[in-house]
């Protein structure tokens, strides 16, 4: 079965066959049981007429002679009544009804008992047909007087039939034997009762009728070949029936006794009503059809049994023989549409086969020429087309390919020239004393428009963090830019808000692409642990120290907006231990797959529990922080670049060895009193004499430099010069109250340049710079103070 | 003159033996009605040859029109037939001494089936119809105590003044014209059907008799003829497939009007009135008390000159 199922799925022309054959069945299907129900329906309507018309002229034949019983009784009825008192005239009555009446049985005229007073109990005037053997006469008629003890008439049925009714009336049929030939017939009573004046019965004219020719009449009765007639009486007691033996003997009803049989029972009590009609059911294992009607007034009921196999019999052979065309026709127009269609559908085979061919791979196939212009004509010229439009493609396809690789490669290429750019080193513990930093930064694509920097200059950490708008490729471009121009801007601008501002400038100057920057410049002096900062519109730091809090940042717009904003300068103490935790919105926005952000309070957790760990050391708090955003974000895609900086304060303050100060007026000649004073600290800390006369040279140019520009000509003032040392470095720090002056922000001179080309006094602050290891100018209360460090080394 | 010796000789020589067998062991039996299977024990046992084994010649011999079985009996023409126990009452009291030899039921059978489902009981005045030659007695009495007021309709015999609609109501035997009446598509329901054996009126019927004269001239006779009758009717009870067969012979052989369907539900319902409501058994006797039941409503309903004793029914005094 699943081997048939499978071959009529793999083929389209056993498919479509069956379809189509199935779809001729249904037509045929309905179209032969609507003729077949119609044509039996006729058959059946037929059957009844035919069966009707003959029921019909039975009971017209039977009532006509019955009749003539009817008639003849009436007549007598008329005779007795006009001599009542007359005995013997009934014999006459009796017998000449048989002589008027050469088809009548007997006649009786059978009086009340005691009637006729001087006639005794029993009066019955009784005439017979006889036809005694021997007889060469012929029938002849026997009258007599009946009646006696041993035969009451008056408590027969049709004495008391009449009686009772006060009716005339037919009685059951019966048997009537004659004794002396020991033969049976079949008889029926036609009983009239004649009464008194009163109303009452005095006789009963008793008139019989042979019904044998109702027997043979009825019996005739074939409509069809295996038909039967039966007739029954008002006990349902067949009186013609094919059985002879269920004459008198059975009823209609007999049969039900021991096996209920609604069908039959219904009949029998549908003809004993006298109803007229026909019924279908089971006779004797036989579906038959049983008409039946009522014979005239007798009580009587005939019935024609048609089997159902006669009467529809031709019209069974004729409907098998058409359902055999049928079926044969419809096999053999499934033979033909399998062979058509198959044939029909062989290019299409060979076309499926080359179009396998391509799909392996070999595009370049020769298809079937098929010179035809229907569906499979066109699908043969599309599929040429297709194979034509294929090989394109795959080309076209290729080339795509190797420029996308081309773009992917450069892109790698880009994102690692911007990983280049910034600081890979960052100074730990073991570099530095006084500083930590630590970064990261996660671009969301190749590229990133997120940057961060930080480098030492002049013993101040310049740093700063910031956010392109935009991401990918302009965004990363702009970083660069960003970057580079704070690496420039911050080579000779210590003051962040300058820094800015100068970034701002260039930046806005450009910007056709209306890209902005949310950048945090800070510059951090790693002596004292002063920050100095400009927010533009970044997010605000963490400080993680003493306690965790937000730094205060003023409301600054990006920068490349606005050119001429003016950012404004602030300032705080960063006490030691303390960490700068900088990072840009990528931190605070990062979403997980319900699109819920990681929020600015969960940062504060994970730095809080950080610093509840003593775990705020920069790349401790920074792994801290990116394992938090990891398992929030989980599998979602990250949706912008993020990137975080933490800066460490680690600055001890050592134990001051020795300190002196001198305070000097601005006046040239007052500096040799410096050089006294700066042999005298070296010789302290046990500097050579060469480097002695290196500080000296490096003091003096110091001094002169602020006595010069920061008292203008002709004003007075101090200059304070104060010297300390520890365990490590020496430091000088120069104190005046002169018009704010920051050396180191001088241009460094080209030492290559010729003296005359040079401006006045860059020079200076180079030998300075060369000499010392550090040079930081720092402008507090008023008053300007550079501070000169130089390291305790033993060569020194 | 030998020649006439001879001939005379050759008929007594024939005669002889048939004369003894009539005089000494021949008894011609004429049941009450028809062939069919209300007297099948008395078939069987002439058919299995249980009067032969018992030494006594019977002959069955059914009544005709014109010579009733008790006419027969007067008439010596039978020696023994069937009457119902009111009947041999009736006859008795009428000055004509019987002997039941033989009590075959033990329950009445009689029934009133009325017409169109009416309760027999609640319809006054009705015409019921009533065997022409008695078996009605109880259902006299019955209607008198009843104040039913039937009008009595004697007839011959069958059922057709019923089905024709003549009469409202009729006296049937439960094992005889109640089973023609259904088979004439009669439709009996618990209300149409009224049985006196269920109504105080539970009489032994059908038992078989002799003129007391004869039995007592043949006691011996009589006894042996009673006891294979029994032995007919104990064998049919054991073997009603057979007996039903035998009567369906006796019942083709007298060209009875009747079928084998009824024959059996008669046949069957028969046997069951055999067996005592009390003793659940197969007695055989005529019961003191019932002759007494019958007895006392048959003289108040002056049907009776006289009481009519058990003793003077049963063969021992």
């Amino acid at each position: 079965m699943d081997g048939i199922i499978s071959y009529i799925r793999r083929k389209l022309s056993v498919r479509v066959s069956l379809w189509v054959v199935m779809f001729a069945a249904l037509i045929f299907i309905t179209a032969l049981g609507f003729l077949f129900y119609q044509s039996r329906e006729a058959i059946r309507q037929e059957a009844i007429n035919r069966a009707t018309q003959i029921l019909d002229k039975t009971s017209l034949r039977v009532e006509g002679i019955m009749n003539r019983v009817e008639v003849a009784s009436k007549m007598t009825e008329w005779l007795v009544q006009r001599h009542p008192d007359k005995a013997d005239s009934m014999f006459v009555y009796s017998r000449a009804m048989l002589l008027n009446n050469p088809d009548f049985y007997n006649c009786s005229i059978a009086f009340e008992p005691d009637f006729f007073k001087d006639r005794g109990r029993y009066f019955s005037a009784y005439s017979r047909r006889d036809t005694p053997k021997n007889n060469k006469m012929g029938e002849t008629i026997r009258t007599s007087l009946g009646g006696s003890d041993s035969f009451q008439y008056f408590y027969m049925d049709w004495y008391l039939m009449a009686k009772l009714f006060k009716h005339a009336c037919w009685t059951e049929p019966y048997v009537d034997v004659d004794m002396s030939t020991n033969t049976g017939e079949m008889v029926s009573s036609y009983c009239y009762p004649i009464m008194d004046n009163e109303g009452k019965v005095i006789c009963v004219i008793n008139t019989s009728l042979s019904l044998n020719w109702l027997s043979q009449t009825i019996s005739a009765v074939k409509p069809y070949p295996n038909s039967y007639s039966i007739m029954i009486g008002r006990g349902g007691t067949y009186f013609v029936h094919p059985d002879s033996t269920k004459i008198t003997r059975e009823t209609i009803f007999t049969k039900t006794l021991l096996e209920p049989d609604t069908a039959l029972t219904a009949l029998g009590h549908a003809m004993q009503r006298g109803e007229e009609g026909m019924k279908q059911m089971t006779i004797d294992g036989q579906d038959c059809y049983v008409f039946y009607k009522p014979l005239a007034d007798t009580g009587w009921s005939m019935g024609i049994v048609c089997p159902e196999s006669d009467i529809f019999g031709g019209f069974d052979r004729v409907r098998h023989a058409v359902m055999g065309i049928v079926v044969v026709g419809l096999l053999l127009m499934l033979y033909i549409f399998i062979k058509v269609i198959t044939r029909e559908l062989s290019p299409l085979r060979r076309l499926a086969d080359e179009a396998e061919t391509i799909a392996s791979g070999n595009f370049e196939t020769q298809l079937p020429d098929i010179q035809r212009t229907d569906e499979i004509g066109q699908l043969s010229q599309s599929f040429a087309g297709m194979q034509k439009s294929l090989v394109k493609y795959i080309d076209e396809l290729k080339n795509t390919t190797a420029q996308k690789t081309s773009i992917e490669r450069d892109l790698h290429i880009a994102s690692a020239i911007q990983r280049g750019m910034l600081p890979k080193n960052f100074p730990t513990k073991d570099d530095r004393d006084d500083v930590q930093i630590y970064a990261s930064l996660t671009p969301a694509k190749d590229v990133g428009g997120d940057l961060f920097d930080f480098y030492i200059r002049d013993e101040k950490l310049f740093f700063c963090i910031g956010d392109v708008s935009g991401k990918g490729i302009p965004a990363s471009l702009v970083m660069a830019v960003t970057r580079s121009i704070f690496r420039t801007v911050s080579a000779r601008e210590a003051m962040p808000d300058r820094i800015v501002s100068n970034m701002n400038e260039i930046i806005a100057d450009a910007n056709d692409t209306n890209m902005f920057v949310t950048l945090f410049v800070g510059v951090l002096d790693l002596p004292t642990g002063r920050m100095r900062y400009c927010n533009a519109g970044h997010d605000a730091p963490l400080l993680a120290g003493a306690g965790l809090g937000s730094l205060t940042c003023d409301a600054n717009i990006p920068i490349g907006v606005m050119q001429d904003w003016k950012y404004s300068l602030q300032e705080t103490q960063i006490f030691t231990g303390t960490t700068i935790f900088l990072f840009t919105d990528g931190l605070t926005e990062a979403e997980n797959a319900n699109h819920d952000l990681f929020r600015m309070e969960r940062v504060k957790e994970v730095a809080s529990q950080a610093l509840a760990h003593q775990q705020h050391e920069p790349k401790q708090l920074i792994d801290m922080m990116t394992n938090a955003v990891h398992q929030f974000v989980d599998k979602a895609e990250q949706s912008d670049d993020l990137t975080m900086m933490a800066i460490q304060y680690t600055k001890l303050e050592r134990d001051v060895r020795f300190s002196k100060r001198i305070v000097l007026p601005n006046d040239i000649q007052e500096v040799s009193k410096l050089t006294a004073f700066v042999d005298e600290v070296c010789e302290v800390v046990g500097f050579s004499p060469a480097v002695t006369m290196q500080m000296n040279l490096a003091l003096e140019e110091a001094v002169v430099n602020v006595m010069n520009y920061a008292y203008p000509e002709g004003t007075h003032g101090d200059v304070t010069i104060e010297a300390k040392t520890n365990d490590v470095r020496l430091k000088f720090t120069i104190i005046d109250s002169g018009t704010p002056f920051d050396p180191t922000a001088m241009e460094d001179v080209d030492i290559h340049q010729d003296a005359e080309d040079r401006p006045i006094g860059g020079l200076g602050i180079h030998l300075v710079r060369e000499i010392m290891d550090s040079v930081n100018y720092e402008r507090v209360d008023n008053l300007n103070v550079l501070t000169l460090r130089k390291k305790l080394r033993k060569n020194n | 003159m030998k020649k006439h010796i001879q001939y005379l000789m050759l008929a007594v020589a024939l005669l002889l033996p048939q004369m003894a067998s009539a005089q000494d062991e021949t008894i011609v039996f004429t049941p009450q009605w028809t062939a069919q299977a209300q007297f099948a024990g008395y078939y069987v046992a002439e058919a299995k040859g249980f009067y032969r084994k018992a030494g006594v010649n019977v002959r069955i011999e059914h009544p005709t029109s014109t010579q009733p079985a008790m006419s027969r009996l007067r008439k010596n023409v039978c020696q023994a037939t069937t009457l119902q126990l009111c009947q041999a009452l009736e006859i008795i009291d009428a000055g004509t001494p019987l002997v039941n030899i033989l009590q075959t039921s033990m329950n009445n059978a009689m029934v009133i089936v009325s017409a169109r489902n009416r309760n027999p009981l609640k319809h006054k005045g009705a015409r019921v119809g009533i065997w022409s030659v008695g078996f009605g007695q109880l259902a006299i009495c019955m209607s008198q105590k009843e104040h039913l007021d039937y009008e009595w309709i004697r007839f011959a015999q069958n059922i057709n003044l019923f089905v024709a609609g003549a009469l409202d109501a009729m006296l049937a035997m439960s094992y005889n014209e109640y089973y023609q009446l259904v088979q004439a598509g009669v439709v009996m329901t618990e209300d149409n059907v009224y049985r006196f054996c269920d109504h105080g009126y539970n009489v032994q019927e059908d038992g078989l008799y002799m003129l007391r004269d004869f039995y007592e001239e043949h006691p011996a006779l009589a006894k042996k003829f009673a006891q294979a009758s029994r032995q007919g009717w104990e064998w049919a009870a054991r073997h009603p497939k057979e007996t039903l067969d035998i009567v369906m012979q006796y019942v083709e052989k007298n060209r009875i009007p009747t079928n084998r369907v009824i024959q059996e539900l008669m046949l069957k319902d028969v046997l069951r009135m055999q067996v005592d409501r009390e003793s659940k058994r197969r007695e055989f006797r005529l019961r003191p008390d019932m002759v007494r039941k019958a007895c006392k409503l048959m003289r108040e309903n002056h049907m009776l000159k006289r009481e009519v004793t058990y003793n003077e029914l049963i063969s021992e005094k």
